[in-house]
């Protein structure tokens, strides 16, 4: 039976309507109730299993990173227990050159819904960790540094970060194993970049972000407060 | 070594040679400036050489906190080395820029450069991790800096995309990057030895004193380009991470805590940028599209980046230095202009008021006695100050054409004097306001008298800004008829309470006239002088956000200096250095360069300030008073200490009291061996004495 079809004549099997679901891909869809939280995700083709949803996503202010890189330095402090850019798993670019806001961008990692990297990884080693809210996690034991997942991510610069000196794959997985932070990580607990960023410009969502293009990870956290020390609002 | 690269690159330009010197050898400096001047010490034989000789030194020093998470500690950079700036000797100086750069330095591997000789021709550094390059600089001398930058960018990353992960090397598993290579470079002053040139990085970052431009430039050094991949080891990164969660929690700004929210160069102060557009008669902070922008680590920029682009990342002098300029939009240009050519915005501001005030005298103007080809009739214009930038930067009109008058003023403001006769006459009336050592006034120098003092006992302006915020607090406070933040009796005991090793002196903070001879005050300039060389040199911590002695947001509004220095120092080295402890080396490291001082020839009786300081009384342009904590009939207050002059008796006597709180002959301000001995250094009392320089027990 196709089920695709199947969901153009009913309410649906699940009992939301069509206008409700949002496609990601020809074999995943996703239902989104009211107030833009998930509260299914269905499969179209057989066979096909579906990857949980991330329970924790970080949405970024472009247009009010300061450009400190201190969340940078946190995230390969807390996760390395060294302070080294490159191992970073947020990444911020930036040009002194350029003119606001093209010229400072924050790259984290999206938690997407349908992950490339998870897909691409051939030995199992990335997936959506269950014990860990299902956040899109490398575990190092099991990677082979295949750079399969590194290549996969859809969002330049990938998400999936090189670890050149362990030659590891490894990437953000909202602080859930992060031996360095006396803080609890993961979708329940607390992400050193958020904590440490100087100005809010990251904040931690349970809300599956807007999966198409950048408006739902890039937004604006700003607020009267950001007005009244004379920067714009929108 | 936690913190540390162990390495710190040697580069003899004169046989294009690349050396390392171990980190470990100057491992007890610490890092920043006390470093520079021990390495300074061992490589330079005769220290009374001259700037521009190819045996000058120049060092470049990071500290352990660069690329780390001690907040504003974690960026800045000690360019070291003899300058050509001062006058009537260029002294062995410093100069600090902040930025990528220390950071990406010790990414790659390096704890600092060392530069020495000079190059046959134009060359730039090419720093990868480890690999090392000294290369031909052809097609980059004579580009402004931005666009050198830009062009060293694209070539060290091979054209790949800046929007992607940039391999270093070829393999697939190469190390990667996607941050820009962090470049120092000199502009077309520097190149052509213009003594107000200096170093950029990025669009704003500058090492503005001393005239290390000029110095690259006479080396034929380019720029210096770094990028790196690799790790810096935290001793304990869980105790460096809760110090800087705690750090934020207690003592930064918190925009919700509306009540207690303070701006300035002091730790909770929030990211507004330092633009100094439209001083003094109002602000012309741009209303545009903006992001604050900060320096590595910091935890609340002190600039912005414009929508228009215009004046981005720069504060300060360089925003106010055409301080004529009609309109914001010239004004904002102005600073483009003068990061662009790389020239240090705080005389170039002066000296430009200087020619201005010959002007309006007639003695300066076209065909006049000094003969001046620049557009007076276009002062405030744009076109005026672009001729001005690149006729100090290329020696000429401005315009192309050669013109004695570029030359003149290439050589520095007091150069210049001197050589239109005007030098003596002009110092004496305070027309020319230069007041010590050939360099430009900053703050007023008989009100803000650990600035005077500080200075002239020193090399170069100070620009440390420890003690500024009392008194801009309580002058816009007085003038405005509001409160200042605290009484003067509290602030005073806030502050001193933590100036070890002299706390608990009150009077330290008396601005009064009566107080300003006293051995308190040589106190308040010594403590300054030790806390800035360590822990702020040395330790790297910056100069607009340490210390933090009072703040608002703190129990009792005691600040965080004197437990957050040490705290976070040792959460990155392990190395347990006391705030005391820094003081102390604070001490070593200024009686290193007084020694250095010394062999180049200062004397007692060369410590004066310029005439008009001992003869008029003290003034301000940028306002009418200027307020500062002083005792009163026995009480605390903030008083307005201008229109006073400095008493030339008087001033040697609070030479006399601060030579021997140092433990230096108070004959000729030499350096004792007890002294020196008791601080380990008695290999510099035998070159002091080996040169008759020795003072007298």
């Amino acid at each position: 039976m196709d089920e695709g079809k199947e969901k153009k004549s009913e309410k649906g099997r699940f009992g939301i309507s069509r206008r409700n679901f949002l496609r990601l891909s020809k074999d995943v869809f996703v239902a989104i109730g009211a107030g833009g939280a998930l509260t299914h995700i269905v499969w179209a083709k057989k066979g096909v299993a579906a990857i949980p949803v991330s329970e924790g996503y970080l949405v970024v202010d472009i247009k009010k990173c300061q450009g400190c890189v201190s969340c940078m330095l946190a995230c390969s402090l807390v996760n390395e227990g060294v302070e080294n850019l490159s191992l970073a798993r947020i990444q911020i670019l930036q040009n002194s050159f350029q003119n606001w806001p093209d010229d400072v961008s924050i790259e984290q990692c999206r938690q997407c819904v349908d992950p490339a990297c998870v897909k691409a990884c051939p030995e199992g080693a990335l997936t959506a960790d269950p014990e860990n809210g299902h956040v899109r996690r490398v575990c190092k034991e099991k990677c082979i540094g295949c750079m399969s997942c590194v290549e996969a991510c859809p969002h330049p610069p990938s998400r999936a970060v090189w670890n050149f000196q362990e030659n590891l794959a490894q990437k953000c997985d909202l602080c859930s194993h992060a031996p360095h932070w006396e803080e609890k990580g993961g979708p329940n607990g607390k992400q050193a970049c958020v904590e440490v960023c100087p100005v809010g410009a990251i904040q931690f969502v349970a809300q599956v972000p807007e999966q198409e293009g950048e408006d739902g990870y890039k937004v604006d956290l700003r607020g009267p407060a950001w007005g009244r020390l004379g920067y714009p609002v929108d | 070594m936690s913190g540390y690269a162990g390495k710190i690159l040697d580069i003899d330009l004169t046989a294009r040679k690349i050396g390392v010197i171990p980190t470990r050898k100057y491992e007890h400096w610490v890092g920043g400036h006390g470093m520079g001047s021990a390495i300074f010490w061992d490589l330079v034989e005769d220290k009374s050489i001259d700037g521009f000789d190819p045996a000058n030194v120049v060092t470049i020093l990071t500290s352990p906190l660069c690329g780390t998470l001690a907040p504003a500690a974690a960026s800045r950079c000690e360019v070291q080395g003899i300058g050509v700036q001062s006058y009537p000797i260029g002294w062995f100086t410093r100069s600090n820029f902040g930025g990528r750069f220390s950071s990406m330095l010790k990414f790659a591997g390096w704890d600092g450069i060392v530069i020495r000789g000079k190059a046959e021709k134009p060359v730039w550094i090419d720093i990868r991790n480890e690999s090392v390059e000294v290369k031909d600089a052809g097609t980059l001398w004579g580009l402004d800096t931005w666009t050198a930058q830009k062009k060293i960018w694209r070539e060290v990353m091979s054209g790949q995309d800046f929007s992607r992960w940039m391999r270093l090397g070829s393999r697939d598993d190469a190390s990667r990057t996607t941050q820009k290579p962090a470049v120092l470079a000199i502009g077309p002053a520097g190149e052509n030895l213009s003594r107000m040139a200096c170093l950029i990085h990025d669009a704003s970052n500058a090492a503005g004193q001393g005239g290390f431009g000029a110095v690259w430039g006479s080396k034929n050094l380019k720029a210096i380009s770094v990028i790196g991949t690799g790790s810096i080891k935290v001793q304990n990164p869980k105790a460096l991470m809760n110090a800087r969660l705690w750090q934020k929690k207690n003592y930064a700004y918190n925009l919700k805590d509306t009540d207690n929210i303070a701006s300035g160069t002091v730790f909770q102060s929030p990211p507004i940028p330092g633009v100094l557009w439209g001083y003094p008669t109002g602000s012309w902070r741009p209303k545009e599209g903006q992001r604050p922008q900060a320096c590595v680590g910091c935890h609340s920029g002190c600039r912005a980046r414009f929508a228009s682009g215009l004046g981005n990342e720069a504060t300060c002098y360089a925003t106010v230095f055409y301080i004529g300029a009609r309109k914001p939009e010239i004004q904002r240009k102005a600073s483009d202009l003068i990061n662009q050519y790389g020239l240090n915005a705080h005389e170039m501001l002066y000296c430009l008021l200087y020619l201005n005030s010959l002007r309006m005298k007639r003695i300066l103007g076209a065909g006049r006695d000094i003969d001046c080809p620049l557009p007076f009739k276009d002062y405030g214009k744009e076109n005026f100050v672009e001729q001005f930038v690149k006729m100090v930067a290329y020696r000429n009109d401005g315009l192309g054409n050669p013109h004695p008058f570029g030359d003149d003023i290439a050589e520095g403001t007091i150069r210049a004097a001197k050589k239109w006769g005007r030098l003596d006459e002009d110092l004496a009336s305070g027309l020319l306001p230069f007041p010590f050592w050939g360099l430009p006034v900053h703050k007023e120098p008989v009100g803000q008298l650990e600035w005077g003092y500080g200075t002239l006992l020193g090399d170069r302006d100070i620009n440390e800004h420890d003690f500024d915020w009392m008194k801009w607090d309580a002058t816009s406070a007085k003038m405005s008829g509001g409160e200042p933040m605290v009484p003067a009796e509290e602030l005073v005991r806030i502050y001193t309470d933590k100036m070890a090793p002299f706390q608990g002196d009150r009077l330290m903070l008396d601005y009064s006239a009566e107080n300003m001879y006293s051995e308190h005050i040589a106190k308040l300039v010594t403590w300054h002088r030790y806390y800035t060389r360590f822990w702020k040199q040395s330790a790297m911590f910056c100069d607009w956000r340490w210390p933090d002695f009072l703040n608002l947001r703190a129990p009792g509004k005691i600040g965080s200096t004197g437990e957050a220095e040490p705290k976070f120092l040792q959460a990155v080295t392990g190395k347990e250095i006391s705030f005391l402890d820094g003081m102390e080396l604070g001490r070593k490291i200024w009686n290193l360069d007084h020694a250095i001082w010394t062999l180049q020839g200062r004397h007692r009786d060369m410590v004066h300030f310029a005439e008009y300081i001992y003869t008029k009384k003290s003034k301000m342009v940028e306002a009418p008073v200027l307020f500062l904590p002083g005792r009163k009939n026995g009480k605390w207050d903030y008083c307005n200490m201008l229109g006073r002059r400095m008493e030339k008796e008087k001033f040697e006597g609070f030479k006399t009291r601060f030579y021997t709180l140092q433990g230096w002959d108070t004959k000729s301000g030499y350096p004792k061996r007890s002294t020196l001995e008791a601080l380990g250094l008695s290999y510099i009392a035998d070159e002091l004495e080996s040169h008759g320089k020795l003072g007298q027990a």
